[in-house]
C-alpha cells in the first residue's frame, strides 16, 4: 500500500479516536471554549468604549469590531496545544509506544491537532455566530469570495506555522529536562506579537518594521487583516509569501532538530 | 562467540554498546541552586560490548538484576535507542533506522507502558493497527478471532480500556501487539503485577504463539516461573556485560552443580551414620528427614548409600530452584565466563 495513503488512513483513524476520547470530557470542553471566546469579546468591548470616549486610534470602529469578532475564529483555527503534551511524551518516554509502530510520528500529532480543531469548531462556531449577528452592522465584510478564499488559505498556513513551531519547541525536550517554561514563554510572546491581545495596527510606529515582519504576525493577525483591513493586492501577496516562507524555514529547522533529538532519545522508563 | 542454536539468526549483535550521559544534582535547595550554575555530567555504561545471536523461532529469556542493561538491550533491538557502538542486525535491518519494513515485522510489549488508547474500547486500537500495518479486512478479522479465542478476551474488545483489570489489559496489549503477525516479539516484564491465574494464561498464550506461528520471542522478566515455562535459552546480563548465554539446564548445572536430595525415613537416622556418606555436603537432619546436596555426577551412588541407612518413606531429588540460583548469582555478581 502506498505510504501516503496508509498514513492518511492512520490520521483519519487516529483523529476519530482522539475525538471519541476527548468527547468523554465534554463539560471541560464547554468551559474551555467559553474561556476562549471571552477574551476577544472583552477586548472588543474595551476598544469600542475607548473609541466612543474619543480615543484617537489609527483604525476605526469597523476595523476593531471585525478584527475581534474574527479573532476568535482565527486563534481557534491556528492554535495548537501540542507542545506541552509532546514534550511530556518525550520526557516520560511515552513516545516509545509510537516509535515501534510503522507510521510516521507526525500522524499522531496531526490527528491530535485536527481533533482539537474539530471539537473547538463544534463549540466555537455557534458562539461566534451570535457575536457576529450582534455586531453585523458595524463590521467590514468583503463582498467578493476572493478575500474569503485568501483568508482560508492564510488560516491554513498560519495553522501549519503554529504547529511546526510547537514541534520545534517540544523537540527541545530531547535535551532539556523541562520545556514547560519555554512553552509558556512562547504562549506569552505569541499572544502579544500575533495580535491576539492588541491588534498589531495599534502598535507604536517605531516598532512597525519588526512587528510587520516577525513570524507570529502570520499566525493570527495577518489572516484577520485580510478581511478586516485594507491590504493592497501587493501587500496581500507579500504577506502570503512571507507566511509560506516562514512555514518552509521553520519546517526545515524542526525537521533537523527532531532528527537530532530522536538520536538523543533515552526512552526512559521500563 | 559461538551461537548456541543451529537456526539461521534473526538477531545478530556484535559488541553492542550503549552509554548514557546524565547530570548529577545534590538534594536540597543548595544542590538545586548549584546545578543552575554548574552541572556535573557523568557517562554511564549501560550495555558493554555484548555479543549474541538468536535464531528464528527461539524463545530467549534476558535476565539480570535491576539496572543490569536488559531493558536498554531490548530498546536497542526494537529500534527505540541508537547504539553507541557495535553492530546490530535484526531481520536484516539496523533497528534504529526504524524502516517501515522492519517495524511491521516486530512488536514490543512493555509491561509498564500501554499501546492502547485509554478512553476508548481496545477495538479502536486494533483497527488503528489494521490501518498502520496495512492488513486486509479478511486478514484482520481472522487474526482478531484467533487471538481473542486464545486469550479469551472476546467480551472485552468493545469495553473502554480503562474499565478493564490489569490482567485483562495485558491480554489486550498482547493482542494489539500480535494482530499484525510479527516475526519477533520483544517482551519487557509482560507479567508484572498480574495474579497467578493471569500469569499462567499469558505464559500459555505466549507458548502457543511461539508454537503455532513460529514467532521468535525475547523476554525480560524477574519472574523465574515465566522463564522456566517459556525459555529454552537464557542470557544473563549484569553490569551491562553478558555473563551467561545458554540453556536453562546449563545454567543450573554451571551455577549449582549439586542436586538437592531430601530423604525421609520411617524413624530418625543416627547422625554419625551420615558422616560416612561420600559425595555429599550441607547435610541437615530434622527428625526422620535428611536434607543434603549431592554431586551431580555421584547422585546415583548417593541414592544407593541413602537406601542403606534405613527403611525409606520418601526420596526427593531436585535441581536447585532457579529463583534461588538467580538470587545467588546476582548477590555474588560472579562471572560465569562471558558467553560461556
Amino acid at each position: 500500500m502506498n505510504t501516503l495513503v496508509r498514513n492518511l488512513r492512520v490520521v483519519r483513524r487516529m483523529t476519530a479516536a482522539d475525538i471519541a476520547q476527548q468527547s468523554v470530557y465534554r463539560g471541560a470542553w464547554i468551559i474551555f471554549m467559553l474561556a476562549n471566546i471571552c477574551m476577544p469579546i472583552i477586548s472588543l468591548l474595551i476598544w469600542r468604549t475607548a473609541l466612543a470616549s474619543g480615543a484617537q486610534l489609527p483604525v476605526d470602529e469597523r476595523y476593531i469590531t471585525t478584527y475581534f469578532v474574527l479573532l476568535g475564529v482565527v486563534t481557534m483555527a491556528t492554535s495548537s496545544w501540542m507542545a506541552g503534551f509532546l514534550a511530556q511524551d518525550i520526557r516520560m518516554g511515552k513516545l516509545s509506544s509510537w516509535m515501534i509502530r510503522p507510521a510516521s510520528l507526525l500522524t499522531g500529532f496531526v490527528a491530535n491537532n485536527l481533533s482539537e480543531k474539530f471539537l473547538k469548531l463544534f463549540a466555537l462556531v455557534p458562539m461566534i455566530g451570535i457575536v457576529w449577528w450582534i455586531f453585523r452592522d458595524s463590521m467590514n465584510i468583503p463582498a467578493g469570495p476572493g478575500r474569503w478564499a485568501l483568508f482560508a488559505i492564510s488560516i491554513l498556513l498560519g495553522a501549519m506555522l503554529v504547529f511546526i513551531i510547537d514541534i520545534l519547541i517540544a523537540s527541545l525536550a530531547f535535551w532539556m529536562d523541562d520545556v514547560s517554561a519555554l512553552v509558556q514563554a512562547r504562549v506569552i510572546i505569541a499572544s502579544v506579537l500575533s495580535g491576539a491581545v492588541v491588534p498589531l495596527a495599534l502598535m507604536p510606529e517605531w516598532s512597525r518594521g519588526f512587528v510587520d515582519h516577525q513570524p507570529f504576525r502570520y499566525t493570527v493577525s495577518f489572516p484577520v487583516e485580510i478581511v478586516a483591513g485594507e491590504l493592497t493586492g501587493r501587500e496581500l501577496l507579500a504577506g502570503l509569501g512571507f507566511q509560506l516562507g516562514y512555514v518552509v524555514v521553520f519546517a526545515a529547522i524542526a525537521r533537523l532538530v527532531w532528527s537530532a533529538g530522536i538520536r538523543a532519545y533515552s526512552a526512559v522508563g521500563a | 562467540m559461538t551461537p548456541v542454536h543451529d537456526l539461521p539468526p534473526v538477531i545478530a549483535a556484535q559488541d553492542l554498546t550503549k552509554t548514557y550521559t546524565f547530570h548529577q544534582q545534590r538534594a536540597g535547595l543548595g544542590g538545586a541552586l548549584k546545578s543552575l550554575v554548574k552541572r556535573k555530567y557523568e557517562t554511564r555504561l549501560a550495555v558493554d560490548r555484548v555479543t549474541f545471536s538468536i535464531g528464528r523461532g527461539e524463545v530467549v529469556g534476558l535476565l539480570g538484576p535491576n539496572g543490569a542493561g536488559k531493558t536498554t538491550t531490548l530498546k536497542m533491538l526494537s529500534g527505540l535507542l541508537y547504539t553507541t557502538s557495535g553492530d546490530l542486525q535484526v531481520l536484516g535491518h539496523t533497528p534504529s533506522d526504524r524502516k517501515h519494513d522492519y517495524l511491521r515485522r516486530i512488536a514490543l510489549v512493555m509491561g509498564q507502558k500501554t499501546m492502547l488508547w485509554w478512553d476508548v474500547p481496545a477495538m479502536e486500537s486494533l483497527l488503528l493497527h489494521k490501518d498502520m500495518y496495512g492488513l486486509s479486512t479478511a486478514e484482520f478479522d481472522r487474526n482478531v478471532a484467533e487471538l481473542a479465542e486464545l486469550l479469551e478476551v472476546d467480551h472485552l474488545l468493545n469495553v473502554q480500556v480503562r474499565k478493564t483489570s490489569l490482567g485483562e489489559r495485558m491480554k489486550l496489549e498482547l493482542m494489539a501487539a500480535l494482530v499484525h503477525g510479527p516475526e519477533i516479539l520483544f517482551l519487557d516484564e509482560p507479567t508484572i503485577g498480574l495474579d497467578v491465574v493471569a500469569k499462567a494464561r499469558v505464559r500459555s498464550f505466549l507458548a502457543d504463539v511461539n508454537q503455532l506461528r513460529g514467532t521468535t520471542i525475547l523476554i525480560t522478566s524477574h519472574d523465574m516461573d515465566d522463564i522456566e515455562a517459556l525459555c529454552s535459552r537464557v542470557m544473563i546480563i549484569d553490569h551491562g556485560r553478558l555473563q551467561f548465554d545458554g540453556g536453562l539446564d546449563d545454567l543450573v548445572r554451571t551455577a549449582q552443580p549439586r542436586k538437592l536430595v531430601r530423604a525421609t525415613y520411617a524413624s530418625p537416622v543416627e547422625t554419625d551414620r551420615l558422616t560416612g556418606l561420600k559425595g555429599v555436603s550441607a547435610v541437615e537432619v530434622s527428625g526422620p528427614t535428611v536434607k543434603l546436596e549431592a554431586d551431580r555426577e555421584r547422585a546415583g551412588s548417593v541414592m544407593e548409600q541413602l537406601t542403606r541407612l534405613g527403611p525409606l518413606v520418601d526420596l526427593d531429588v531436585a535441581d536447585a530452584d532457579i529463583e534461588d540460583i538467580m538470587r545467588d548469582l546476582f548477590l555474588r555478581r560472579s562471572t560465569l565466563g562471558e558467553g560461556s
